[in-house]
């Protein structure tokens, strides 16, 4: 108990941000989201990291969507619309 | 409601490059994503009688088309190894001795829901997205994209949790060094 409150005390960067990500994927053990917790308490740097896979996440979440932006400019090509819509055309 | 709500002579004209693009923002192969999309409209014909006009039209189309690119994804590598000690999916970020990121992350300065927003930080992520290795590829996609849970995606491709964990941390870290490099440098632009 003793010895997990002082690791919780004394991280780095580099020991929790894989954490950060991981808060996305599953829930994190008790000690180790104590440990980053405490960790962004004190730092900004690790603050700006969990902000910026906030906004992959959410820009991902966006880009899955049937009215994404993402490739506006790219259309099935014609000929294959085509053969679609011939196919169409003999089922119906 | 009756089959009739089904209008298959409208489809290609109203949902096709809807159905593509969606299929590409998932598939890294352009082929691929043609194919997914004409093998929809197929099974859509053929089982047009089932439609039992619960959901839309276009809900029941992209429901098919999910299918298939479950399938699709399915149809790849059974088992997903990832070798962690790879260059290729290698940890891209650094620290200094202190355990310090360096460089140090400067602020996107950007609000999560506004940028979610932003077509041209769209495109810059679906390129950085289809720079990715195919199996980070579509672990991402599975993930983030889709939002199956990481207990789905670890019992379909047989992938040890800790192992998954490790992956999406390292797609995301890659995707955001992308994203830096791609849209930092031509952010003027937008702005």
């Amino acid at each position: 108990m003793i010895d997990g409150m002082l690791k919780a005390l004394k991280v780095t960067c580099q020991d929790v941000y894989p954490l950060i990500s991981e808060t996305q994927d599953h829930p994190l053990p008790f000690f180790s989201r104590m440990r980053l917790k405490m960790h962004l308490a004190i730092c900004e740097l690790c603050h700006i990291y969990r902000k910026q896979l906030e906004i992959i996440c959410k820009m991902a979440q966006s880009l899955g969507k049937d009215d994404s932006k993402a490739f506006e400019e790219t259309s099935l090509k014609p000929e294959v619309k085509e053969k679609i819509q011939k196919w169409i055309a003999e089922k119906t | 409601m009756s089959p009739e709500t089904l209008e298959p002579q409208q489809w290609v004209e109203n949902y096709a490059d809807m159905m593509y693009r969606f299929t590409l923002v998932r598939v890294k192969d352009p082929e691929a994503a043609e194919e997914l999309v004409q093998a929809t409209f197929f099974a859509a014909l053929k089982s047009q009688y089932t439609f039992a006009g619960k959901s839309s039209e276009k809900t029941w189309l992209f429901g098919i088309l999910k299918h298939k690119t479950m399938d699709y994804f399915r149809s790849g590598e059974k088992h997903i190894s990832i070798d962690l000690t790879s260059t290729e999916d290698a940890d891209r970020i650094s620290f200094d001795a202190t355990g310090h990121m360096t460089p140090k992350p400067a602020s996107w300065n950007m609000n999560p829901e506004k940028a979610a927003e932003n077509s041209a930080l769209a495109k810059v992520l679906a390129k950085c997205l289809s720079g990715l290795p195919e199996k980070l590829h579509k672990l991402f996609v599975l993930k983030e994209i889709d939002g199956l849970s990481s207990e789905e995606i670890c019992k379909e491709f047989n992938i040890k949790p800790t192992n998954l964990w490790v992956i999406l941390h390292r797609t995301r870290n890659q995707l955001k060094l992308c994203l830096e490099s791609n849209w930092l440098n031509t952010k003027l632009r937008f702005l």
